[in-house]
């Protein structure tokens, strides 16, 4: 890694007042004299050893006080803090009796090790993992480059790649557990240099390559995560996830989707939020699919309906094709698993 | 030359066991029975080093930290095709604690003019040019990203079948010879042949060459398979990299070298810098693995050494994962035609194979011998290409060409079982001679319970079961040049010393177990001292040489010394040492119970503080198939695979394998055990998850690393159950022989056979991902 | 409240307190410090300082390891990985991928195994690190170690360290695992060799042992 200094922050003014810059900007700009927020440092650190990024100086907010507790009320729901690992959230109770999809997303991310590093909240802000992203070697659009290098039809490696909103960047988002947040309509909390606070909701956070192709997300270079929150589920509110990997120890999702639903009595889907990972630049939240299953009774050939529905809007790269059936199959899955 | 008849075991037990008479040269120890009546060969044993691995003791290449050591990394290219113009390192050279830049440079030959100038032209992005030594690795990276290479590009190929195509970009204009990593890559060619980036094709091996009148052949075939087969190129992806520590600050250079070769290692470095060998010793005591490519010193080796004569310091060279991958070897990848004929009994009456396959810069793509050897079949052919293209230089990868050629041919002949309307386990029964196979096949199938097998594609549900079949060969080659001292040493001591090395296939364990077992002493009672090139040299860990070529050996020189040994013993006693024997750490004798004496005590009658005896292999009893060091008989195995395919979603999971092999003498169950999951393990993963992925557009490869380069962890590994079968042949004085190619051979063709079985639809690529499977369910508009 | 100085390491008038450090010319005169994660906490209303930044150049930290305190020479850029290989000679934990992606490199930071290559050594603060070294006590092999051995469990021995880690963990943590158990707890370790079927024996017997 480069030479860089390290600063270890004690609050979030202090932590504030340091950074420069968001390391999505330093991706695209490469100025190579920034400072940047670390928190468990799993993302950070890769960019790092791979020589696309070479900050100044990294600004440790990991041991921030008052950043890493979970709380779950009732009527109040979930409050996760930024700094609380995976391995904290996946082992946590409550979470695993209130959110399932959460709990079940979690469990599926990374590995042990890397769970006892990684924070939610470097977990959500992290960067996509398309090969030419993180290679050093290709200037893609995302880095400030002139082109896209996996979309070329005859000679792009693109069987990782988005099938939906895959007009400009075809990478997909690499956090799987924000299919699972986005899909309980999580808040993001976010905290400025100047003391305000505000909530953004996951559909709002992040941001798709069409709208901005140096960002995933919307945080600016003086804003901090704080908090990730979660509404209290109702009395009939069901979750699932699955997540479909090549290799089920440990791997980048195929293609994963997080279901949430409030389902009244006789089985019938009163309001679904359905949200597919790895199909799109960002969390894609299906209206297609929410659409098609809403206030209908959850059978077999519904779930089907509603999972096709989905994938009408998929355009296929030349490599990754699979992925339509795939994502039919696995969202009709989770939609039955809920009942 | 003076010989004596002695009756050996033949055969395999349980089967076929008999007795066989060889003439034997008279200096050879007595006759080993069966291993039921032996105190520790063929039992298990646990490893001399264990201990050292599991408390992090044990000190690989990578953890080497001697006085003064500077650390180094390597200059590479990274564009795939280009002439260097200028190579510009003053800024490098200047950057604080930087001790040293080497640049590679073309040889200059007087009168004439270098092609591509100062510098050698790059024909692959990873190719070497250079290195830097400094205070620390930060420091060297630091320093590398201050050279400046200019580069004037030119036309390259990355794809190999875009490569094939008259007009392709031509990545060698001259006759090419073998250049990179030696080892039997495939079926090494004359590079000369050829048009365009197409070289060869061979067209024989040390099997022969065609046999009979394919046309004919296939005139009397009443069925007749035509199939293309296509396997990827694949990257070692040892845990330890490949790299050295080099110290040379005496008048001896010394290589530490995470190494399958230290002998071979020693020869290069004293060729490439005009040294007499006794002037170079090379070190391996642990290293991280292997698998076929660390068989030569690489561009690493010289350029440690040039760094360290720079410097004046050692100098610590080990590759990083990324150069790992892209540079340091691969086993090809292979497009294979296969056309093969039978009458409708059955018999094979053609086999006709052409395969193209590319090895990169490096020649060797082929696809072994399988379909030459493994079913007797009178007419046949092979033409096998390589293919250049601008990528990574191919290397011996565990049964180099033979992985390739069996997951085609075992797939050809269970659609030709299909065709025929036979069970394919039955099929191979009908058209297989060999005798260790039929066993094999008949224990293999009850333990794996064969006869739960369903008609492909015929279960009902979402998920479904497949059980499939594969088999292979494997030669037994031998090392004629291995050599071992051993050491009695007056003190009760015993060691054992060679310049062969253990890469963590268990050989230093199997040396104690030999000398244990000859001289009545435990394993813990011998020093087994390895991989260093001041003793006798031994063989390099490839070809699954080292069992059958190192063991002889050590058990004559053992022999040797403990003829001396109780010579002395016998003088003392005053009887007729023939009359002596060893066992439980006492001399006896075989008439007289009263006399007795401990092994340490004896060592005292000793003059000298060591009795010292040095054995090379001798001859096979019987002879060779082949001079230069092929002996009779073949490693055979069959490997059985069941798995569960999710047609929804395309996951294949391999839920058991059973693994039957053989292995002549087995000597050490624990690590026999131990080598065939790792040959089905990397079967698997070859099977289904791994591919090197290049980029066409800009020629590097794009998964570089261990996130997305895919090899199977902990949820990935099925059940596997191992079956031994002991085979006795005669053929040395421990009849022993290695095991950790063939375990790599048949896995893939059996769980591709499996995946047939599950889906009723044929795979003819690999990796079998999930997209494959819902492609070949034509779920994939 | 504790006595922040005991905490930090730094006694007075023995070594230099956190108080007389030098900014600017990168603090590698500075002496030692332990970098305490919770001495920045919630009662530190002292104003901020340069005391929270350190580097790019080498500094002297403490880092307690296997019981024992070290002092070394670092920078930031140094990962827990490289300071325990090449500043204390612990080479037990391996660098294989430098990416946190095959847990050779594993540690435990206060007995949570994690990934020393992607953290930096200023990331340790007062967390203890156990490394392979420090898993037999007095000499006497922990009971995973005693059935690696026993049950053929390393080859070229490379994964060793990091499986065993992930192993001792699970069964210091989990009294009766079952081989679910044992592949969760090590699905992150990568081994080429293919050690996985012995690991998983040797793991399951341990664990009988220890009841």
């Amino acid at each position: 890694m480069n030479k860089f200094s390290w600063y270890e922050a004690k609050s979030v003014e202090d932590a504030l007042e340091q950074v420069s810059s968001t390391v999505s900007e330093e991706l695209y700009q490469q100025t190579n004299n920034a400072s940047v927020f670390k928190s468990g440092g799993i993302d950070l650190f890769d960019w790092v050893k791979e020589g696309l990024l070479q900050p100044e100086k990294i600004v440790n907010i990991r041991n921030i006080p008052g950043l890493d507790k979970i709380s779950y009320d009732e009527k109040k729901g979930l409050s996760i803090g930024s700094n609380v690992t995976l391995a904290e959230i996946a082992s946590n109770p409550e979470i695993k009796n209130n959110y399932l999809a959460l709990h079940q997303a979690v469990n599926h991310a990374a590995t042990p090790q890397l769970r006892n590093i990684s924070t939610l909240g470097g977990n959500i802000a992290q960067r996509n993992r398309c090969w030419y992203f993180r290679s050093a070697d290709h200037d893609c659009y995302r880095k400030g480059g002139d082109r896209c290098f996996a979309r070329h039809s005859e000679n792009g490696e693109n069987e990782n790649h988005a099938i939906i909103d895959n007009g400009s960047c075809v990478s997909i988002h690499a956090s799987s557990i924000s299919t699972a947040l986005m899909a309980f309509n999580a808040t993001v909390v976010i905290v400025n240099n100047e003391g305000k606070k505000k909530n953004v909701s996951m559909d709002e956070f992040f941001v798709t390559a069409a709208k901005d192709i140096a960002m995933e997300n919307i945080l600016q270079a003086k804003e901090l995560i704080t908090e990730i929150i979660i509404p209290a589920p109702g009395k009939n509110t069901k979750s699932a996830y699955i997540k479909q990997v090549a290799r089920e120890s440990y791997d980048w999702s195929l293609g994963d989707v997080a279901v949430v639903f409030e389902v009244s009595g006789n089985n019938t889907c009163r309001s679904a939020s359905i949200v597919l990972g790895a199909a799109a630049p960002i969390p894609f939240r299906s209206m297609e699919a929410q659409k098609a299953i809403e206030d209908k009774l959850i059978t077999n050939e519904n779930a089907l309906a509603a999972a096709k529905a989905a994938m009408s809007i998929a355009r296929p790269l030349a490599k990754n094709g699979y992925k339509v059936p795939l994502f039919v199959a696995t969202i009709k899955q989770a939609i039955l698993e809920i009942s | 030359m003076d010989t004596r008849k002695e009756k050996f075991p033949y055969g395999i037990p349980g089967h076929n066991l008999s007795e066989i008479e060889r003439e034997i040269p008279i200096e050879e120890p007595p006759v080993w029975p069966v291993n039921d009546k032996l105190k520790i060969i063929g039992k298990r044993v646990t490893r001399i080093d264990a201990l050292d691995k599991v408390t992090g003791k044990a000190k690989f290449t990578s953890d080497m930290k001697l006085p003064g050591m500077l650390y180094a990394k390597m200059l590479r290219s990274n564009v795939p095709h280009a002439t260097i113009t200028s190579i510009d390192i003053s800024k490098a050279e200047s950057l604080a604690g930087v001790h040293a830049i080497h640049l590679i440079e073309n040889a200059q030959k007087e009168g004439e003019e270098n092609k591509s100038g100062k510098y050698p032209m790059v024909k692959y992005v990873g190719q070497p040019l250079g290195g830097i030594a400094a205070e620390s690795l930060e420091i060297a990276k630091d320093a590398l990203k201050l050279i400046k290479v200019n580069y004037e590009k030119k036309p390259f190929v990355i794809d190999i079948e875009a490569a094939m195509e008259i007009g392709a970009p031509i990545v060698f204009d001259v006759p090419i010879t073998q250049q990179q990593d030696g080892g039997d890559v495939g079926e090494t060619h004359d590079g000369s042949k050829g048009q365009g980036n197409v070289r060869g094709p061979s067209t024989s091996s040390f099997f022969g060459g065609p046999r009979g009148d394919l046309a004919k052949g296939f005139e009397e075939a009443d069925v007749v398979v035509e199939k293309t087969y296509r396997t990827q190129v694949q990257t070692h992806m040892p845990l330890e990299t490949h790299g050295v520590v080099v110290d040379w600050n005496s008048d001896v250079m010394m290589v530490y070298a995470s190494t399958q070769n230290t002998a071979g290692v020693r020869n290069e470095m004293a060729s490439v810098f005009n040294l007499p060998k006794s002037k170079v010793r090379v070190f391996c005591d642990f290293m991280g693995g292997g698998f076929g490519a660390k068989h030569s010193a690489g561009s690493f080796g010289p350029m440690a050494a040039n760094l360290a004569k720079k410097s004046g310091r050692p100098v610590w060279l080990m590759m990083d994962r990324k150069e790992e991958h892209h540079s340091e070897g691969n086993r090809p990848n292979s497009i294979q035609y296969l056309k093969i004929g039978a009458k409708k009994d059955g018999t094979l009456t053609g086999i006709q194979q052409r395969s193209h396959g590319t090895a990169g810069v490096g020649l060797g793509a082929g696809v072994g011998r399988i379909a030459q050897v493994l079913y007797p079949c009178p007419n046949f052919a092979t033409e096998q290409y390589d293919v250049l293209t601008n990528a990574g230089p191919g290397a011996a990868w565990r049964a180099p060409g033979n992985v390739q050629g069996a997951f085609g041919l075992e797939q050809a002949i269970d659609e030709l079982a299909e065709k025929l309307n036979m069970d394919p386990l039955t099929y191979r029964d009908h058209i297989d001679k060999s005798e260790v196979r039929k066993v094999e096949r008949q224990r293999g199938a009850k333990l794996f319970d064969w006869s739960r097998r369903k008609p492909a594609g015929s279960g009902k549900g979402t998920v479904k079961k497949g059980l499939g079949v594969g088999q292979s060969t494997w030669p037994r080659f031998v090392t004629l040049d291995s050599s071992v001292e051993v050491k009695i040493h007056n003190d009760g001591g015993v060691e054992i010393r060679s310049s062969v090395q253990d890469i963590g296939t268990g050989t230093k364990t199997i040396l104690a177990q030999v000398v244990a077992e000859e001289l009545g002493l435990q394993v813990n009672d011998i020093t087994v001292n390895i991989g260093d090139t001041f003793f006798p040299v031994g063989p390099g860990s490839g070809g699954s040489v080292v069992t059958g070529s190192i063991t002889p050996p050590a058990r004559n020189a053992t022999f040797e010394a403990k003829t001396a040994l109780l010579k002395l013993v016998a003088k003392k006693w005053e009887k007729d040492s023939s009359a002596l024997f060893m066992e439980d750490g006492m001399i006896g004798h075989k008439n007289d119970a009263s006399l007795k004496m401990s092994f340490k005590e004896a060592t005292k009658l000793m003059r000298t503080s060591q009795i010292s005896k040095t054995a090379s292999r001798s001859d096979d009893y019987g002879g060779f198939q082949q001079p230069w060091g092929l002996a009779f008989g073949d490693l055979g195995s069959v490997q059985f695979a069941e798995v569960s395919v999710n047609t929804d979603t395309g996951f294949v999971k391999v839920d058991k394998i059973v693994a039957a092999h053989s292995c002549g003498r087995p000597l050490n169950l624990g690590q026999l055990e131990s080598q065939i999951n790792g040959g089905v393990i990397q079967g698997l993963s070859y099977a289904l998850y791994e591919n090197r992925v290049m980029d066409n557009a800009t020629g590097h490869m794009m998964n570089a690393n261990v996130d997305q380069y895919k090899v199977p962890f902990s949820m990935e590994i099925p059940e596997i159950e191992t079956l031994i079968v002991e085979e006795y042949s005669a053929l040395s004085s421990t009849d022993a022989y290695g095991i950790g190619e063939p375990a790599n051979i048949a896995t893939a063709a059996a769980i591709a056979n499996a995946v047939y079985n599950a889906i009723g639809v044929r795979i003819y690529e690999i990796p079998i991902t999930p997209s494959s499977i819902l492609k070949a369910l034509n779920k994939v508009s | 409240m504790e006595d922040k100085n005991k905490k930090s390491g730094a006694k007075p008038g023995n070594g230099i307190s956190r108080r007389s450090f030098i900014r600017g010319a990168g603090l590698s005169t500075a002496g030692s410090v332990l970098l305490t994660t919770n001495a920045f906490a919630l009662n530190n209303k002292e104003p901020l300082t340069a005391e929270n930044e350190f580097g790019p150049d080498a500094m002297t930290i403490k880092m307690k390891v296997n019981g024992i305190t070290k002092s070394l020479s670092v920078e930031p850029r140094t990962t827990l990985a490289s300071a325990l290989r090449d500043h204390l000679e612990l080479t037990g934990t391996k660098v294989v991928c430098d990416r946190g992606s095959c847990s050779a490199c594993t540690v435990y930071l206060d007995g949570k195994p994690v990934n020393s290559c992607m953290l930096s050594v200023f990331d340790v603060g007062d967390k203890e690190v156990t490394t392979i070294e420090g898993i037999a006590k007095n000499g006497e092999l922990h009971p995973v170690q005693q059935a690696f051995i026993e049950h053929d469990a390393s080859q070229c021995g490379y994964c060793t360290p990091g499986m065993v880690m992930s192993c001792v963990h699970l069964v210091d943590n989990n009294s009766d695992p079952n081989l679910e158990d044992v592949k969760n707890a090590t699905r992150g370790n990568l081994c080429r060799c293919g050690t996985h079927p012995h690991v998983f024996k040797a793991t399951m017997d341990a664990s009988k042992k220890m009841i």
